[in-house]
């Protein structure tokens, strides 16, 4: 098998790993049970997403693709830094102790 | 030689996958967020970086492997951050570990 | 000098971004990172940070390995099917023994990225971090490693 051949092959085989660990991701994002829980998974949805703009940026040859991965990681960064002050800052529950009922917040 | 790099890059997405999927699988299985946090910086850091090291050797061109290393190097720097400030902002705000987590030697107003 | 230093450092990586090696977009680079250097509040650049060369590769060499062995390490975790009979979750304080924050944030990070530890946080007198492991079969065994490890090499960086 050719370099290019075996390349092809690698990309339709890291697309679809890809989209199922997207699709697992997301049901993370909606049973939750916590905000943060739902944090983490969307932080890694960026994760995944930066994954797949590697693939197509080798599948179609534009290094560009590599800028706009870069940027996504750093964006992603900081809306989870945003995300985790939100959670501080949403105060804490009356019983800190116990674990606490998920809101729809 | 071009058949060479497109084998280690097509390996190295072939990985990267498979980390992210690994990944994926962790926070559906996972029992509690701390746990899930391990999945999901570890391996998805690594994912990441197998990424811009597939990218770096297809392009094999001075800058595109310049700027893969710089992205690879934020995502080490910012993926631990985010994890703490998390894992930090939950603790605080009462989710407590999953029951099997022992010893907890944690208290939350040590770290206000 | 060592903010002339950071700048010109600043300014190749603002080049390398963007692709482009040019006088222009390099002045331009430089221009950025003087008014980034400028708008932050404390002085991070420190002149031992350039001498240790070396030693700082070393971390560095060492992190990455322990990156690869941690990711492989929670990927088997987790394909495993005896799932909770493996998992041992603990938190645990690790005594500190370096001292400076740029110490600690680059300890805490390393941690995080390694074999089945992260760190949730630093108490407030800086003395003890808090580690979450994912598997502790010996909780001392586990601090001897990382006293040993990353924060002896950290220690040897920034003496």
């Amino acid at each position: 098998m050719s370099g290019a051949a075996f390349l092809d092959w690698a990309i339709a085989i890291t697309l679809v790993v890809l989209s199922i660990a997207f699709v697992l991701t997301a049901i993370r994002v909606v049973i939750g049970p916590e905000l943060g829980d739902r944090v983490l998974a969307l932080d890694m949805l960026v994760s995944v997403g930066i994954g797949f703009i590697a693939v197509i940026a080798i599948k179609t040859g534009f290094s560009l693709y590599l800028d706009i991965a870069i940027a996504l990681g750093l964006v992603g960064f900081l809306s989870t830094v945003a995300f985790a002050r939100y959670i501080l800052h949403r105060g804490r529950p009356a019983d800190a102790g116990s674990k606490r009922v998920a809101s729809d917040g | 030689m071009v058949d060479v790099l497109q084998y280690v890059a097509g390996i190295a997405m072939l990985l990267g996958g498979g980390f992210a999927l690994t990944a994926a699988i962790g926070l559906i299985r996972l029992p509690d967020l701390y746990t899930r946090m391990h999945a999901a910086s570890k391996a998805g850091a690594m994912a990441t970086g197998l990424m811009f090291l597939s990218i770096a050797v297809v392009a094999f061109d001075g800058s595109v492997i310049l700027r893969a290393a710089i992205g690879f190097v934020f995502v080490l720097l910012t993926t631990p951050v985010s994890a703490h400030l998390l894992a930090r902002a939950s603790f605080l705000t009462g989710y407590r570990p999953a029951d099997i987590t022992k010893p907890i030697e944690l208290d939350a107003k040590d770290i206000e | 000098m060592i903010f002339v230093l950071a700048a010109l450092v600043l300014a190749l990586m603002w080049a390398a971004v963007t692709g482009a090696f040019t006088f222009g977009n390099l002045v331009l680079g430089g221009a950025v990172g003087v008014i980034a250097l400028l708008l932050m509040r404390e002085r991070i650049v420190r002149p031992t940070l350039f001498v240790k060369f070396g030693k700082a590769f070393s971390l560095a060499g060492l992190f990455l390995f322990e990156l690869s062995r941690s990711a492989v390490t929670v990927a088997l975790l987790v394909l495993s099917p005896d799932l909770s009979k493996r998992l041992k979750p603990a938190i645990i304080a690790f005594p500190l023994r370096v001292r400076t924050d740029a110490e600690i944030t680059l300890l805490a990070n390393l941690i995080t990225l390694t074999p089945g530890t992260l760190s949730v946080d630093v108490s407030n007198d800086r003395r003890v971090l808090y580690v979450h492991a994912l598997s502790v079969p010996d909780r001392d065994k586990l601090i001897a490693d990382i006293a040993g490890g990353f924060e002896a090499k950290i220690m040897e960086v920034f003496e």
